[in-house]
């Protein structure tokens, strides 16, 4: 056990090449070491570091900072003030620290003590340790009859009690959630700044929703990301005034063909899915949000005939409606009665949700038409870079004649919105929207970092049997916005090696382009490390010496 | 660890989207019933032992799959790897029946060059007062095809193991005359672990197989 946490750890947290350097592999990376050092560093300090000091940041800030500030952000934020070794790591002239602070951090983490908490929870109860504060409101009351010790911490996993899908839609960042940090509120404070700029710089806004987006201003923000609304703020209101005459313009010119021969098909089958659209979850079993749903996939079905409505399609509504809905909402989004909401507010959401999914499917159309080419060719690459990054688990996966289709297919069509719960995808869009192609490209990284994130698992079972049933029904349910954060992380890391990967028909047979973040920057490694070797996370992963290594020569 | 079967039989089961073949599979492999689930993307997977008599056991690995159209391309590929089929429609979608006939159109251009053995299942028989298509003109489009007919219920749970062991008897009487031969390359049929027993005589027999539909 204890050494199988210290192997995930490594894989995490390890410096690798290819992790920071100042020239970054995605547009937006989630790491912005101003922000970083002013927060852990000192906080009273604010914006008077040298940004000469950027260039050594460690894989562990980068780790911490793509993961959300909401979730572990408090209580690592204690660890690195309280902790001097932590501070000389910030120091980038001292080499040595950065290895030392991942080792001092590695034993932290898993003797890390609480916060205290204060005492609210309305989930069951269970003996379990937190591992986001988003958790933590969950179990806080167990927490008080705990006794915690760095074995619980390891076997904390297993025991964690099931937390329903619809519990934690909207309490990340939710308004009744403990009062803001320092570090939130100054993050909240800049994207506000941003937002109500006359201007708003789309390259820093996407800069600091890669780590995601305060809950406060992500509806704005994701109408932004999204090209749906303009930077200028001028031109914001006439421009939604517009787009959405517009999208009722089509309304009433297309909806009355639904029951027409040409398009009846199309509407029966978004008729009977709908309803099957979310199961689980309250609002969206309400006939108010089912029309809107309907409507919406509907115009957009008979605007793109192409691909007309397809399966998963409907999936990728929900995150949209959520967002926009939570804007009038204060309790739980899930259990909302829309019947609350004024006619003209439901329009807006409507039309703001199809505008910002017709952006989203625009980038990821081929997923959808004839034969779903798109989604073809994704899986192959996943499987080719699986192949690249974790040869184990892809031998394991043939030697048991697992195809990679056969669980993956869905990883593509419905975005791996089936396989988290919808807080999860909520926060991922987020960097999704930050990304340049996000739910493309870099979303076969964020799958074959989720896969990876089982390796263990997967290499557990030892028949096809087994193994389907384990990447059909991933244990997910009570992730929250930290395994979203690791997992950004990660697949963020393997978009930035696979570059220096020489094999350059490998990548042309499967479509992979280069990421253009990652387009100037050359192969940066001491001479003497084989170039090979020095691409082989998989070694460094594995090998925590080597990984040591790699930390040294790289600062 | 590994119960001990005879033969693992791959299943497919199709037909049209929401004649209910997910919660058929989850009622005959889980035991329970769902009264909404998410439409199926691609192809699922489930898998479960049957007892076809006392001590033979058959292990039942069965693919679950999406009935929209635009997922045929994925859907299709797995044909060719079974050696069993329950075709789907619902007992109070006349269109759903109407179908059958493109169902089995789609198997055989698709199964080259082996067979699957199917069963027509109409479904949702608890719905009898929106029946739309009567057991009278199902068992003769059946029984024109060559398959038997049977009517189920997930939500009742009625001929849920019936249509499901039905079907596997009648492969493994096939398995056991030679009909259907394990062979190299072919997921269809697989030979179990059979402790002190030996089934020479059922096994890699190079003969054609029927087709039975």
């Amino acid at each position: 056990m204890a050494a199988e946490s210290g192997r995930q750890f490594w894989k995490r947290s390890a410096k690798l090449p290819g992790s920071i350097q100042p020239v970054y592999g995605a547009q937006h990376p989630p790491l912005d070491p101003r922000l970083t050092k002013n927060f852990i560093k000192d906080r009273s300090k604010a914006n008077v570091l040298p940004v000469k000091s950027k260039k050594a940041s460690s894989f562990h800030e980068f780790a911490r900072n793509t993961s959300d500030a909401w979730d572990i952000g408090d209580d690592e934020d204690e660890d690195f003030t309280s902790s001097s070794s932590s501070l000389q790591t910030l120091n980038s002239k001292v080499a040595k620290a950065a290895a030392a602070q991942v080792l001092e951090n590695h034993s932290k983490l898993r003797v890390k003590p609480e916060r205290a908490q204060p005492a609210l929870s309305d989930m069951p109860t269970n003996c379990k340790v937190n591992k986001s504060s988003s958790e933590a409101q969950l179990s806080r009351m167990s927490e008080e009859t705990c006794v915690r010790t760095p074995l619980q911490k390891q076997q904390s996993l297993p025991l964690r009690p099931v937390i329903p899908l619809v519990a934690r839609i909207s309490d990340q960042n939710a308004s009744g959630a403990p009062p803001m940090t320092v570090r939130e509120k100054t993050r909240l404070e800049k994207f506000r700044q941003l937002l109500s700029s006359h201007n708003t710089d789309l390259d820093e806004l996407r800069k600091c929703s890669w780590p995601g987006v305060p809950r406060e201003v992500r509806p704005v923000t994701w109408r932004l990301l999204s090209g749906y609304l303009p930077a200028n703020m001028e031109r914001r209101k006439l421009t939604l005034q517009r787009k959405r005459e517009e999208y009722f313009g089509f309304i009433q010119q297309y909806y009355d063909s639904r029951n027409e021969e040409h398009h009846q098909d199309t509407y029966r089958q978004i008729h009977i899915d709908i309803p099957r659209t979310n199961p689980l979850i309250p609002l969206f079993q309400q006939p108010l949000v089912q029309e809107i749903f309907e409507r919406i996939l509907f115009i957009w079905a008979i605007r793109h005939p192409a691909s007309g409505y397809v399966q998963g399609i409907n999936d990728l509504v929900t995150p949209f409606f959520v967002v926009f809905l939570s804007e009038y909402v204060e309790e739980d989004v899930e259990n909302f009665d829309v019947t609350n909401l004024s006619q003209d507010v439901l329009r807006s959401i409507e039309a703001d949700s199809f505008w910002c999914m017709s952006k989203l499917l625009d980038g990821i159309q081929d997923n959808y038409t004839f034969a779903q080419p798109g989604i073809q060719k994704k899986v192959k690459a996943l499987e080719e870079l699986v192949s690249r990054i974790d040869e184990q688990v892809h031998n394991h996966f043939r030697k048991y004649e697992v195809e990679y289709l056969q669980f993956a297919f869905r990883w593509m069509n419905n975005l791996l919105m089936r396989e988290l719960p919808l807080r999860c995808t909520i926060r991922l869009w987020d960097t999704y929207q930050s990304e340049p192609e996000g739910f493309s490209h870099f979303h076969l990284y964020v799958c074959a970092a989720f896969l990876i994130k089982w390796r263990k698992e997967i290499l557990d079972e030892e028949d096809f049997q087994g193994l389907l049933m384990l990447l059909q029904n991933l244990p997910t349910i009570h992730w929250g916005n930290e395994e979203i954060g690791l997992l950004l992380a990660e697949a963020y890391r393997l978009n930035c090696s696979l570059i220096q990967v020489p094999d350059e028909n490998a990548l042309s047979v499967t479509g992979w382009r280069i990421p253009w973040g990652c387009r100037a920057r050359s192969f940066s490694g001491p001479s003497f490390i084989p170039r090979a070797l020095w691409v082989q996370e998989g070694a460094a992963r594995t090998c925590p010496l080597l990984s040591l290594l790699f930390a040294f020569l790289q600062v | 660890m590994e119960a001990i079967w005879l033969y693992q039989f791959r299943l497919i089961v199709i037909g049209d989207s929401t004649v209910g073949k997910s919660c058929l599979i989850r009622r005959f492999t889980e035991g329970r019933f769902a009264q909404i689930s998410d439409p199926t993307v691609g192809v699922d997977f489930f898998s479960r032992l049957v007892e076809i008599e006392p001590g033979k056991r058959i292990k039942l690995q069965i693919w679950d799959t999406a009935g929209q159209e635009r997922f045929r391309s994925i859907t299709r590929a797995y044909y060719r790897n079974s050696v069993g089929g329950l075709l789907l429609f619902d007992i109070t979608n006349r269109r759903s029946f109407q179908n059958v006939h493109e169902w089995l159109e789609e198997t055989k251009v698709h199964v080259q060059p082996y067979q699957i053995v199917f069963v027509l299942v109409g479904h949702k028989c608890d719905l009898d007062t929106q029946r739309q298509v009567t057991r009278h003109e199902a068992e003769k489009l059946a029984a024109a095809y060559g398959m038997k007919y049977i009517e189920t219920s997930a939500r009742d749970a009625i001929n849920v193991e019936k249509a499901f062991t039905d079907l596997t008897r009648d492969i493994y009487e096939l398995v056991k005359r030679g009909e259907i031969s394990i062979q190299e390359g072919w997921e269809g049929v697989k030979s179990g672990f059979v402790p002190n027993v030996v089934h020479s005589s059922e096994e890699v027999v190079k003969s054609d197989r029927r087709c039975l539909c």
